[in-house]
């Protein structure tokens, strides 16, 4: 009872670390960040749109991580913690789409296009949603841990080269102003920033990827009680 | 290694048995393939002849894809009869040998849907009689197939135990398959818009076709091993 007492403190003060740190973060990207020369304050939703997607995209080689794990191990652990990468990938694969289209509106005059990054991050979240609609739609067991592994991998080698090909064929989409050759087009001050969102959009991200993974640590106990399964 | 064959005969001769007594199972894709050229044919009515080959490409390969997924969704449907697919799994079977059996079928079914979708597609979108139809095409159009393949037999085998296979095969497979569709409808285009030769296409879209080929091949013949051991 005690070590469950002190894990709840621990997960609401990560989240807590978590929440205030991006609070701070996005406030100091609104508020004191330079404004960029060509789009005026409207790029400021950049400090939620990228470190979004960057996250997004970590996600899937998390994924592919654990999904390695589940089938060399042998492990329902790995298989839960690829569940819970998943979800919360899936999260802020939503996000990065929505914030994407929100910017799009003022900057390009369109909602939606079937740009290359918008339509990269749109496969992205339907295999995630495929990947978390096929192990919900199967019995718990060794099985689907594995099967469920096999298509981690599949979806995680896949997604930087649909992110790649994609982007070879068409593109509305401005091109890598962070990651180039010849280094970054950003004003200095927008890439410390970003950098702070990101590491506080990541640090939220974890947070929430712990505590799914707790909940359905706890939901595979219950199963395990209720059912006979993982004998 | 004279085991393995015998095995990978073995079994390619059982389901070479059972696809020629069921002819039912190529035949529908087949209808199907038929359907979409006839319905892509009738709302498009007269097009351009500069829109032509775009029209042509884009109508044919998305009809091979739909008509392919369908077929491969059902490859391992036969297995489960009888409780053969629990007994393979038990027996000391290679699974490599397994799976290449069920890959040379579905590269035969896809051969005999793909070819026709080809012909169909030339026959009623090709009003004016333009030479569309090349050697260059019917290997970009094997080339993706030896790609969607592999795929097609490891998410079947994926898909067995499922609840939702009807929507999930769809949900995954496309997403998965989008360089291939790409890769394949761009060297396509570059072959009747731009007249390039294949040689020139290896450097560049055919390359992306051939490496994905490879990687999908060798990524799920192992992955097929994990998924078909015993519990």
């Amino acid at each position: 009872m005690v070590d469950a007492n002190k894990q709840d403190r621990l997960t609401v003060g990560l989240g807590l670390a978590a929440a205030v740190m991006a609070g701070i973060c996005w406030f100091y990207g609104l508020r004191f960040a330079p404004t960029d020369q060509a789009q005026g304050e409207v790029y400021r939703i950049l400090y939620f749109h990228v470190p979004s997607a960057f996250t997004a995209f970590l996600f899937s080689a998390l994924l592919m991580f654990f999904s390695i794990w589940t089938l060399f191990k042998r492990s329902p652990g790995g298989a839960l913690w690829a569940k819970a990468t998943a979800e919360v990938g899936l999260i802020f694969t939503i996000i990065t789409l929505m914030t994407g289209s929100i910017w799009g509106r003022p900057t390009w005059g369109v909602w939606w296009d079937w740009d290359a990054r918008l339509t990269t991050t749109l496969i992205l979240a339907l295999l995630y949603a495929g990947y978390l609609i096929f192990t919900s739609s199967m019995a718990p067991g060794p099985s689907r841990d594995r099967m469920a592994a096999a298509l981690g991998v599949i979806i995680a080698i896949d997604v930087p080269i649909i992110y790649k090909s994609v982007t070879w064929w068409r593109t509305l989409h401005q091109p890598p102003s962070l990651m180039r050759q010849g280094g970054s087009t950003m004003d200095p001050a927008m890439v410390r920033t970003l950098m702070m969102c990101w590491a506080a959009m990541t640090l939220l991200a974890v947070w929430m990827l712990w505590t799914r993974a707790v909940n359905l640590r706890l939901q595979q106990r219950i199963e395990e009680h209720s059912h006979g399964v993982h004998n | 290694m004279k085991r393995f064959f015998t095995q990978y005969r073995a079994m390619l001769w059982q389901n070479l048995q059972v696809e020629w007594t069921n002819s039912e199972r190529w035949l529908s894709p087949l209808l199907f393939s038929a359907t979409m050229i006839l319905l892509f044919a009738f709302s498009f009515g007269q097009v351009k002849q500069e829109f032509l080959p775009q029209l042509f490409i884009a109508a044919t390969f998305l009809t091979a894809f739909f008509s392919l997924q369908i077929a491969f969704s059902r490859v391992l449907e036969p297995d489960m009869q009888d409780r053969v697919f629990e007994q393979l799994r038990t027996y000391p079977v290679s699974p490599s040998a397994w799976f290449l059996s069920k890959y040379t079928i579905v590269i035969l079914l896809g051969i005999l849907i793909l070819i026709p979708t080809l012909f169909l597609s030339n026959l009623f979108l090709n009003e004016t009689g333009a030479p569309l139809l090349s050697s260059g095409l019917f290997l970009i159009g094997l080339g993706s197939l030896l790609s969607l393949g592999a795929l097609g037999v490891l998410l079947s085998t994926m898909m067995l135990r499922s609840n939702a296979k009807q929507i999930l095969y769809p949900l995954i497979y496309f997403p998965l398959t989008t360089p291939v569709l790409l890769s394949a409808v761009e060297s396509s285009r570059a072959i009747l818009v731009d007249g390039k030769d294949l040689s020139y296409l290896l450097s560049s879209w055919l390359g992306l076709l051939v490496i994905f080929g490879i990687m999908y091949f060798t990524l799920c013949l192992l992955l097929f091993g994990e998924l078909v051991k015993p519990e």
